[in-house]
């Protein structure tokens, strides 16, 4: 039997064996093996394992083991409460098992290993259990109080390294959310103008606020605000669940409200426990009208041009994930040439030491019909200013653009077949707005549509490309360039060529430039209409 | 994605094929596939219905003109249906495709 009797110095040693400033320049991987290397020689035991709580905080799970490394392989789960290191979890304090007898352990390992004593304390973080390290010999051992400390003091430092390794994991994994969630490129429009600001509060850079901006196949234009109770990862992943889902309910047609109804009834059965306030709007392709519905969500702002700004008088129905089988409502608001209206989260106008109502007068008096884009970095500098947060804090501005005004469209997309019909929609809504004829509108959609194929099928190779188109009107004429950065190579195929053709017909003039940095189609078509 | 709906009614050894929706590149394959499969070796006639066809471009002809060919080695009547004043009509009329096959009405 051996007794370990350390002396003073020899504790100093073990001490400073595990308190060593170099482990703290491991990897936390490392550091974990490092560090029970070390407790195994000094406590001159033949086995010796780390099980973490997983995320039930039901079971624990053998993360790290030296001579017993296939605890760590085959996955060994012990249920809190349950066998020797269940207990430890259970009851927070160490345990010593001289004698192992094995209807107290329950871990086949253990007993396949005949490990003969045990001592187990517990991985704390503050006053929580988040795991059990024990050593075993297999020779029998009286495990001593020195023993104990020293494995608690090891079992500090693992708690410690745990820690850091899964906030190290939780900011990988909020970086990568952040990415797939980060709001998607505002689109240009050439009736309606936007602008947006999204400053998330959480260090991982991702919060339970979002917008949206997207169009339907049907050419209306879907607005969203939202903001998911609560904070960090957890309000993040819900958040991106439900950006998506409304999407796709948006998708399956019907109104804000219908979708809204879609999304609480998904929200009450997918995501038990969450709550979120949405405000859900689809402009129809005029950006005359919006048709909105709110659960829950702060009233939009409204700035006309020549009237006092103020916050929509909307009905408002009760947050998603509140009750179930409630009738949401959609109501129209008129948007005329000029005005502009503002979406935004509590984390804009709540702070601390002022109220709320305060707040949204700070935001009427700053708001204006003015440029969206100048716009925010007044709403933003006016209402946070240099304090630092407290929440998420998500800006969405719309103004509808003066009758008179048509900006020239540009845009570019990937060269890919999905891109001819969204080019198509962006060409529709954007000659909405000029004086052409069905057949001048159906022309130009046919050679805008005949160059971008072109660049689709035969600009690139496998790495693909984008291509690019701007529309602009100098009455009586629409000039039209399409370009990509490829080189054309001849069609291949049977039945091939007719695109050229069409593209003849359909304009007045048509150049095709190919230059060493791409190709550039150049239209111009006079448009019939009754101002030429 | 561009979309497309192909309806086929058959009616005795004439063949009705409704294309509606938008035709590009996108979906010219599958839809070139669909009219091609709804076509057996009993059909004595084939009529492409346009009407509600909304956009179609070159790879909408190219269809046209090749199922055209086919159909002529296999003595399949075809004709072409797309109102008058149409875009699809428009974009037909420029191919010259209406000399080959009755364009209806």
């Amino acid at each position: 039997m051996v007794v370990s009797d350390p002396t003073a110095n020899e504790r100093l040693r073990r001490i400073e064996s595990v308190t060593d400033v170099a482990l703290a320049r491991l990897k936390v991987e490392d550091l974990l093996v490092e560090l029970l290397d070390r407790v195994r020689e000094l406590l001159r035991a033949d086995t010796v394992a780390v099980l973490l709580l997983n995320e039930s905080r039901q079971e624990l799970v053998a993360t790290a083991a030296r001579g017993l490394e296939e605890e760590v392989y085959q996955d060994t789960r012990i249920p809190v409460g349950k066998g020797f290191a269940g207990r430890i979890a259970a009851e927070g304090r160490p345990v010593i098992i001289d004698r192992v007898d094995h209807s107290d352990v329950l871990n086949p390992i253990l007993r396949q290993k005949r490990i003969r004593s045990l001592l187990g304390v517990p991985v704390l973080a503050g006053d929580a259990v988040i795991g059990v390290l024990h050593v075993g010999t297999l020779t029998d051992r009286a495990f001593h109080q020195d023993d104990i400390n020293l494995l608690q003091l090891v079992a500090d430092r693992v708690a410690l390294a745990t820690q850091a390794r899964i906030s190290q994991v939780e900011r990988t994994a909020a970086a990568a959310l952040q990415r797939s969630l980060a709001p998607s490129v505002l689109p240009l429009l050439p009736g309606l103008e936007l602008a947006a600001r999204y400053a998330p509060n959480e260090e991982g850079g991702v919060g339970g606020d979002w917008y949206d901006v997207f169009t339907l196949p049907s050419g209306w234009l879907c607005v969203v605000i939202g903001d998911v109770v609560g904070h960090g990862l957890r309000a993040a992943v819900v958040m991106g669940r439900l950006r998506s889902a409304l999407r796709a309910y948006a998708l399956e047609g019907g109104g804000p409200a219908e979708v809204l109804t879609r999304l609480d009834r998904k929200v009450q059965h997918f995501e038990p426990g969450a709550m979120a306030t949405v405000l859900f709007g689809q402009f129809d392709p005029s950006f005359e009208r919006l048709r909105v519905s709110s659960a829950g969500h702060l009233a939009p702002v409204l700035a006309v041009p020549g009237q006092p700004t103020t916050l929509l008088d909307l009905p408002t129905d009760p947050p998603l994930g509140v009750r179930f089988g409630l009738r949401r409502r959609t109501s129209t608001v008129e948007l005329e040439p000029g005005a502009l209206l503002g979406l935004y989260t509590d984390g804009l106008v709540e702070r601390r030491g002022r109220t709320l109502d305060e707040g949204l007068d700070v935001l009427c008096d700053v708001v204006v019909p003015g440029p969206p884009e100048r716009l925010c970095a007044d709403v933003m500098a006016t209402l946070v200013g240099n304090q630092p947060p407290d929440d998420d804090i998500t800006l969405l501005l719309m103004r509808r653009r003066v009758d008179n005004e048509i900006v020239p469209l540009e845009l570019t997309l990937p060269a890919a077949p999905g891109s001819l019909r969204d080019i198509r929609r962006a060409v529709d809504r954007w000659l909405a707005g000029t004086e052409a004829t069905p057949t001048d509108a159906a022309d130009l959609q046919l050679v805008i549509g005949e160059a971008c194929s072109n660049a689709v099928e035969h600009a690139y190779g496998a790495r693909g490309g984008t291509v690019a188109l701007r529309m602009e009107l100098r009455p009586p004429d629409v000039f039209a360039t399409i370009s990509d950065t490829g080189s054309w190579r001849p069609p291949r195929g049977r039945n091939r060529g007719r695109g050229t053709m069409l593209m003849q017909r359909c304009s007045d003039e048509l150049r095709v430039e190919h230059g060493p940095v791409g190709t550039t189609v150049f239209v111009r078509r006079r448009l019939t209409g009754p101002a030429s | 994605m561009t979309a497309a709906t192909v309806s086929v009614h058959k009616d005795g050894d004439e063949v009705h094929i409704a294309v509606a929706g938008e035709l590009d590149l996108a979906n010219a394959g599958l839809v070139e596939d669909e009219i091609v499969a709804a076509i057996d070796n009993t059909a004595t006639n084939v009529v492409v219905d346009l009407t509600d066809l909304l956009y179609m471009d070159s790879s909408g002809l190219r269809i046209l003109f090749t199922l055209s060919g086919r159909l002529e080695v296999l003595q399949i009547e075809m004709s072409v249906v797309a109102p008058h004043g149409s875009p699809t009509r428009r974009v037909i009329e420029m191919s010259g495709f209406d000399s080959l096959v009755e364009l209806r009405p």
